[in-house]
This record gives C-alpha cells, structure tokens and sequence, in this order.
C-alpha cells in the first residue's frame, strides 16, 4: 500500500517476478560454479600432456560462461531491482535500509567479479599460465563472496531469526537459522550446474574425438557433490523453518490438508524430481560419454532451469503470509500494526500513500480494494486466478469470509471496512459475471444481523476484527 | 569394453572356447543354434550376463528381430532436431497410460464429479496425477502436432512412404478424439457444455450428423449416458486403437529406414552420417524425456487443472464456452460462417484433414520439383493459418 500497484494481467506482479528471478538464480549459480569450474579445468589442463587442446576447449566453455553471466545475469539482476521494487515496494524499501553495507559489499563484489572475469578472458593468450590460474581462483573466491553476501539477505526474509523491527539486530538477521544449509546448498548446487555447462560445451566436440569422452568424465562428476550431500543439506534446511512453513508443507504428504498438497510441497517435489532426474542422466553419460549430443545435454541444462524453479518457488511460498516472515505481510500490512486495536477496521484506500479517489461502493472501489489487497498474490483469473477459488461463493459469504482469511494460516489479515469489504466481493462476483451492488451486500448483511440479534437476544457482534 | 570384463586368469587355451559354448556340446534339436553374428556382439561365454543371454536366446530365437531393430539408424544433419518430435509424442503417450491408470483407479463414472472431486481433495497426489494428465494431453497433441508439420516440411511423405503419412495423421485423428472423450469425463461445467456444443457440430453435418451425434451422445442430449459411452472409448477403444496404428507406423518407419532430407540425400556417401538408434540415438533421447517429465511436474505445479463446479444440465450455459485449442479451427470456422454460411463452413473444415490426405498423392518427386516447392509454400500458408485461427479462437 505504498505505491500504486503492479497489475499485471493473467500473471500478476509475483510470478513476474519470480520469472525473472529464477532465470538469474540459474545464471547466478553458474556464474559462481562456473568459475571454481575453470580454476580446476586450468589446474587439470596444466598437468595433462594434450593441455592445449584442454585450453582450446575451456575457451569454448569461457566465452559462454562470459556472455551467459555477465550479459544474461546483469540485465535479469537489474530485472529483479526493477520488479520487486513495483511487486512490494514496502518490503523492497526494508531490505535496503536495513543492509545498505550489505547491498555495497555486494555489488563492490561484482565489479571485483566482473573486473577479473575480463581479466582472465581477455587476457587468453597473454597472461602466463600461472596468472590465468590464479585469475580463475581469485574470480571464483570473489564470485562466493556475492552468495556468501546475497545469501543473508535472502534467507533473513523467511527466517529472520533474532532480528525484529525494534532491535534492527541485523547481524542476527544475517546469519539467521536458514543462512548455513543454504549457503551449503546453493554452493553444490553452483557445483552442478557448473558441470551441465561443461557438458552442454564438450556436446558440439566430434564423437570421434578422444577427447570429447574426458571432458564429459570430467564435466560429469561435479554433479557428485550435490547428488550425494543434498538430500542431508536439505534436511537441515527443513529443521530451520518456521513451524507454519513446516505445517503447511507437510500438508497432503501426511494427511493434514486432506490429501490435497499445498502448492509449495508441489514445487518441493518438482525440486526433488528434476534433481533425480539430472543425477541420472549424468550417471548415463558417465557410462556413454562419447554419445551426448547438444540437445541431451541442453535437455539436462533445461531441468536445472525447472529444478531452480521448483525450489525458488517452494522457498518463496514458505513464506506465506508473509514478505518478510513475522514482519510484513504480503499485502504490505505491517503485523505490528494489524494488531493495533481499531487498526483494522479502518478504510484500507484511506492508509494508501497514493489516493486512488474511488466514490465508496461502486465497481471502481472494489476494483481498488482488490488490487490493494489480493492482487499482490491473485490475478482475476490466470496465475492463482480469483476466479476459479471463489467458484462457490455468494456475494454473502464472500463478505463474511474476508473477515476470517487469515485464519488458515496462508494467507494475510484483511484490513479495511465493511464497506471495502463488501466492494471486494461484489467485485468478485462481477468477474463471474453477475452483477451484485456492493451497498445491497452490506444491507443483507445488516439485515442479517438485526435478525439474528433478534432471534438470540443478545448483543450482535458486527465485524469483530 | 569387453577385453576388461573377460577374466584374465581363466584356464584352458585362449580361444577354444570362443564361439561354442560348454552347454552345446551334445546337440539338442530342441534348443535354436546362436547365429555368428550373434556371438560377435553378446556377452562373453562365461560370465553370467552372457550365460543368461546365450540361454535366453537358445530358447526363444528372436535374433533376427533384434537384428531387424538394429538396423535403424537416424540421419545427422542440422534438422536432425525435429526428427524427436515423434518420440517426444510417444513418451507423452506413456505417460497418458500409466497417468490415466492411476486416475482410473478412483474415478467412477457412475459419479463422475464426485469421484474426481475425490481424486482432487483427498487422494495423495490425486490433483498432481490429474493435472499432469491434462499438461501431458496437450502437449502430446502439441507435439504431434509439430511432428506432423515437421515431416511436412521435411517432406517425407513422399513416395514410399505415403502409408506412414496417412498412419500417422490417423494416430492424431485418434489423440484428438481421445481428447475430445476425456475432456468430458470430470463432469464439471466447463467440459459439459463444450460437449454439449461439440456434439451439436456433429449433429450439423448433413446425412449422417444426427445418427452419429444420436450414438455417441446416447440420447437426444449429453446426460450421464455419454459418460457411459465415452468411458470405455477413452480408457479401452481409442487406446486399442491408438496402439495398434502406433505399432504400424513404427513398423514402417523401421521397415523404409528414417526419410532423409533432399540436402542430406545430395550428400555423397563419405559425407552422410547417423547415428544408430539402439543405443547412439535413443541415449540422447532420454534426457529430453526427462526435461519433458520435469516440465510437466512444473507446470502442473504452476498451473494445477482447476475442477470447476459439477455440470448442471438445466441451467444456461455459462458464458465464453470454448472447445479446447486444438479444437479451435472448426469452432472458429463455424463462427466465421454464421446462419445460412454455416453449411459452407462445415464443408471447408471438412476439407482440411482431406487436403492433408491427399499431399503425398500430389508432390512424388524427389528431389522436389516445381510442383514440390509450391506444395511447400502452400503447407507455410496453411500453417500461418490454423495457427492464426486457433490464436484467434483462444484470444477472443
């Protein structure tokens, strides 16, 4: 509620977002891995007696890893900025006041990174062989320096540990409960994607080629560490999540949610799939090296992409309600605020920075209240589209449920009136195509209450907060 | 490979027993003789894989099958990509079966909404197996469909192997149809009524319309019959069928060898190069399988098939009802046509799987003649414009 907001039709402003992000998280592993990748290729090229054509090779794998990170990675790292600073400018806004060294360390880092990438590719065939090696390490050391950085900052937004709004201890807040496993994660991760680029290069080599069948041996075997390590890591991870995260994933799996999976456990489990299915196909083409060809090994690169995004995706939904776990709401509800008393009873246009200047009750209003309120996680009727989880709803209990949203745990307080309220849900129903007034809905639910107050003579309780 | 798997300590003298294995000794005219070739590629003699494989093969004497299937080899050249598109329809099929298996096991058609409500809400992964049925039936039609304008532009249709066309345009003919029966299986308002409105096109068509509508429908309208009538053509019929034509075009694939391109086949000899499908090509077919099952666990994760409300056969159809895509092009033809057209609309979407037909009738020649290289212009025209009409139809 701070900016006007983000409609994005059919996707909404959260999966634009989250496109974006994980095709830099794929970039970012890489750029990472990649580096440790060319360090050791270096080392390995430098002790074997056909080195050169080792080197020619790792120039191939140079040049990609140059154009995919710096060009790929920087213009999706500054579509990140760009989108979530219009997704959730509140939380965005926190994030950078509260770890401006952080965010200087960080990007001090990537010029580091890319001031000794272009060092070390351009420099080709004139560094010695020694300082090109030590170009390689000292790339990759700074490269893990941005993720040992960036990691605080993004687990700090799921478990922000010690850290409240009013210690602003945000060394606590950095390295949070999440901070280690994840760090341990992303970095076998980075390993393994590292391998799939080795791979998706040795694929153009000629079958023929003797060649072709080491480098893919190599390539191969850097997808060992994850594969054996991971699913530990991950367990680790597990135990640091809040207890509603854990909750609600284990929902479905052991029978809480009543077999129905949260959607969160779906992106685990595309997670889990994707990462067995790429730890077999580097076991194949250990085992026929010399037979990969550029769409396999483009095919492998393609469920990295998709396991990135299972686990982003679960990773961010663990999340729910919440921007900034315990703290802000997705909404962009402060929680402290939402248990003022009174707070929210108040007319939610009324606590925006930017007045939409809507008359109360008509379309426009509840055209208002929904983009304030739910389109930060609803779109009308694409991504999480409002239209088919309202299927059964009457202009009525609509109303009413709004009221009580939060209390499966998932989703954010609603903050506003009656009458926002009642704008929302005839809105609602006019995208199901029925027209209902949103005053109408308010007088029925008067209506209601006078008769129930009636019939039980006792004290009505209206729209208890 | 096989020198390291030989033990290098075994007795006797090399070579003695290469090619007559111990259990042969006395003749038995109950057992088949290993073919030469045979021994050349198999296991060696003593080591248990090659035991069991000599005992198997001695048993059931299917070499020259095995020999038959090895002899497929897949031109390499910079079209090669399009030559998965048919595998990749074929894993979507996989899935289908054993998806569509798993969903048959709690779906009633005697409570056709309730039971796949069931499926959605309570049972274990019940949502996931659904959805990713539903992703994995368009995106087997999606890659027929590409295949099929791959081999098009390909142009390998061309004489001999006009049956593998007209096999193949039956096996799409056969998927739309078993998406056609699916769709209305959950019962709910969406696929009732586009049913209904399906149903009601057929019953248009002159002759036989209203006893070809009358039969599948079961009545003078879509009820709980249909279900009993598209049921068993979804789970048993068309799968049958499907199968059956599958086998036979595979078998002429196998039989006429992979078509190659008119630039590969000017190619000279020392210049051609394949891979052989078991295993040089098939190894590399399996991780485009797995991309494809990860995308679909992804996008039925992203976008789950929602269960709409149970189909109320009374009330009004709700607004905007759609066939699904790949139904589009005679939906849109018909809207194009309004009224008295609407015969004229028929009788042109009836042309189009005809044209289709007839293509490997009208351009024999290899290489492509005039005659070729018109058919081919008019095949992009013709793609840009069912692809057209289907944005049309979706966007609208």
């Amino acid at each position: 509620m701070n900016y006007p907001v983000w409609d994005i039709p059919f996707l909404g402003a959260g999966l634009v977002v989250a496109i974006i992000a994980i095709i830099h998280v794929l970039i970012s592993h890489f750029a990472i891995g990649g580096g440790a990748f060319l360090f050791v290729a270096e080392l390995w090229s430098n002790r074997q007696p056909d080195g050169e054509r080792i080197r020619a090779w790792l120039h191939k794998y140079a040049t990609f890893f140059l154009v995919y990170t710096t060009v790929f990675g920087a213009m999706t790292g500054v579509g990140i900025w760009f989108s979530i600073q219009l997704a959730s400018p509140e939380g965005t806004s926190l994030l950078i006041h509260q770890y401006v060294f952080a965010w200087a360390i960080e990007w001090v880092m990537f010029l580091g990174e890319l001031t000794v990438l272009y060092l070390y590719y351009y420099g080709w065939k004139t560094n010695s062989r020694r300082l090109q090696v030590w170009l390689a390490g000292l790339y990759f050391v700074i490269a893990w320096g941005s993720l040992f950085v960036i990691n605080g900052i993004l687990t700090f937004m799921l478990t922000p540990g010690g850290w409240t709004l009013e210690n602003t201890d945000i060394v606590a807040g950095f390295f949070n409960p999440g901070y280690w496993p994840s760090l341990a994660i992303r970095t076998l991760v980075m390993f393994l994607v590292a391998g799939l680029g080795g791979l998706l290069i040795a694929s153009r080599m000629e079958e023929e080629d003797a060649l072709k069948e080491r480098i893919v041996l190599f390539s191969s075997r850097w997808v060992l560490p994850a594969a054996l390590l991971l699913p530990g890591l991950f367990y680790w991870y597990w135990t640091t999540l809040p207890v509603n995260t854990a909750r609600l994933m284990a929902a479905g799996a052991t029978g809480l949610g009543g077999g129905r999976l949260e959607v969160m456990t779906l992106f685990a489990v595309v997670t889990g799939v994707a990462g067995m299915l790429i730890v077999l196909g580097s076991l194949l083409f250990q085992a026929r090296p010399k037979a990969l060809t550029f769409s396999a090994a483009l095919a492998l690169f393609v469920v990295a992409q998709i396991g990135f995004l299972g686990g982003e995706f679960s990773r961010e939904m663990a999340r729910k309600p919440y921007v900034i776990y315990d703290t802000l709401y997705s909404n962009s509800v402060w929680k402290h605020k939402a248990a003022e008393p009174g707070y929210r009873d108040r007319s939610f246009l009324s606590l925006t920075r930017w007045d939409p200047d809507v008359v109360p009750l008509t379309p426009a209003h509840g055209e208002w209240a929904f983009r304030l309120q739910c389109a930060s996680c609803h779109t009308r009727d694409g991504y999480r589209g409002i239209v088919p989880r309202t299927a059964s709803w009457t202009a009525l209990s609509g109303f009413k449920w709004l009221l009580t949203m939060d209390q499966q745990g998932v989703m954010p307080p609603f903050v506003g009136t009656a009458e926002d309220r009642a704008a929302i849900s005839a809105y609602i129903q006019s995208l199901h195509g029925r027209t209902v007034s949103a005053a109408e809905i308010l007088s029925q639910a008067r209506a209601e209450e006078v008769s129930r107050s009636k019939s039980a003579s006792a004290p009505t309780r209206e729209v208890e907060p | 490979m096989d020198d390291s798997r030989r033990k290098p300590d075994s007795d006797g003298p090399v070579g003695s027993t290469e090619g007559t294995p111990a259990a042969v000794d006395i003749p038995d005219s109950r057992f088949a003789e290993i073919p030469p070739d045979a021994e050349k590629v198999l296991p060696p003699a003593d080591s248990v894989a090659g035991k069991a494989s000599r005992a198997f093969l001695r048993r059931v004497p299917i070499w020259p099958v095995i020999e038959f299937l090895s002899h497929k080899k897949v031109p390499r050249h910079k079209h090669s990509f399009w030559y998965t598109l048919g595998s990749m329809g074929l894993f979507f099929l996989i899935v289908q079966i054993v998806t569509g298996v798993l969903l048959m096991i709690y779906y009633s058609p005697s409570q056709p909404w309730s039971s796949v409500q069931r499926i959605v809400m309570e049972i274990p992964f019940g949502g996931l197996i659904r959805s990713i049925h539903h992703w994995s039936a368009n995106l087997m039609l999606l890659a027929l469909f590409v295949h099929l304008f791959s081999t098009f532009f390909m142009k390998a249709y061309r004489p001999p192997r006009e049956l593998t066309w007209l096999t193949g345009l039956a096996l799409l003919g056969t998927t739309m149809f078993l998406g056609f029966s699916g769709y209305l299986l959950p019962w709910d308002d969406l696929s009732f009524f586009a049913t209904r409105v399906g149903i009601s096109e057929i019953e248009k068509t002159p002759l036989l319309g209203t006893w070809v509508a009358g039969l599948v429908r079961g009545g003078p309208d879509v009820t709980v019959d249909t279900i009993g009538r598209f049921y068993p053509l979804h789970v048993v019929v068309l799968p049958l069928l499907l199968l059956g034509i599958l086998g036979i075009h595979l078998f002429f694939v196998q039989v006429q060898g992979v078509s190659e391109p008119d630039s590969f086949r000017a190619l000279t000899p020392e210049k051609k190069r394949y891979h052989r499908f078991f295993s040089e090509y098939l190894v590399n077919e399996i991780p485009i399988w797995m991309a494809l099952t990860a995308l679909l666990v992804a996008l039925s994760a992203l976008f789950p098939r929602v269960l709409a409300p149970e189909a109320d056969p009374g009330a009004a159809a709700p607004e905007g009802i759609k066939p699904e895509w790949y139904f589009m092009v005679p939906f849109q033809m018909l809207k194009l046509f309004p009224g008295s057209l609407e015969f004229l609309g028929m009788a042109l979407t009836g042309l189009i799987p005809l044209l289709f037909l007839v293509v490997p009738f009208v351009d024999r020649t290899v290489p492509a003649d005039r005659r070729g290289r018109v058919v081919a212009r008019l095949g992009v025209g013709f793609l840009a414009f069912l692809a057209g009409m289907t944005a049309w139809g979706i966007l609208s």
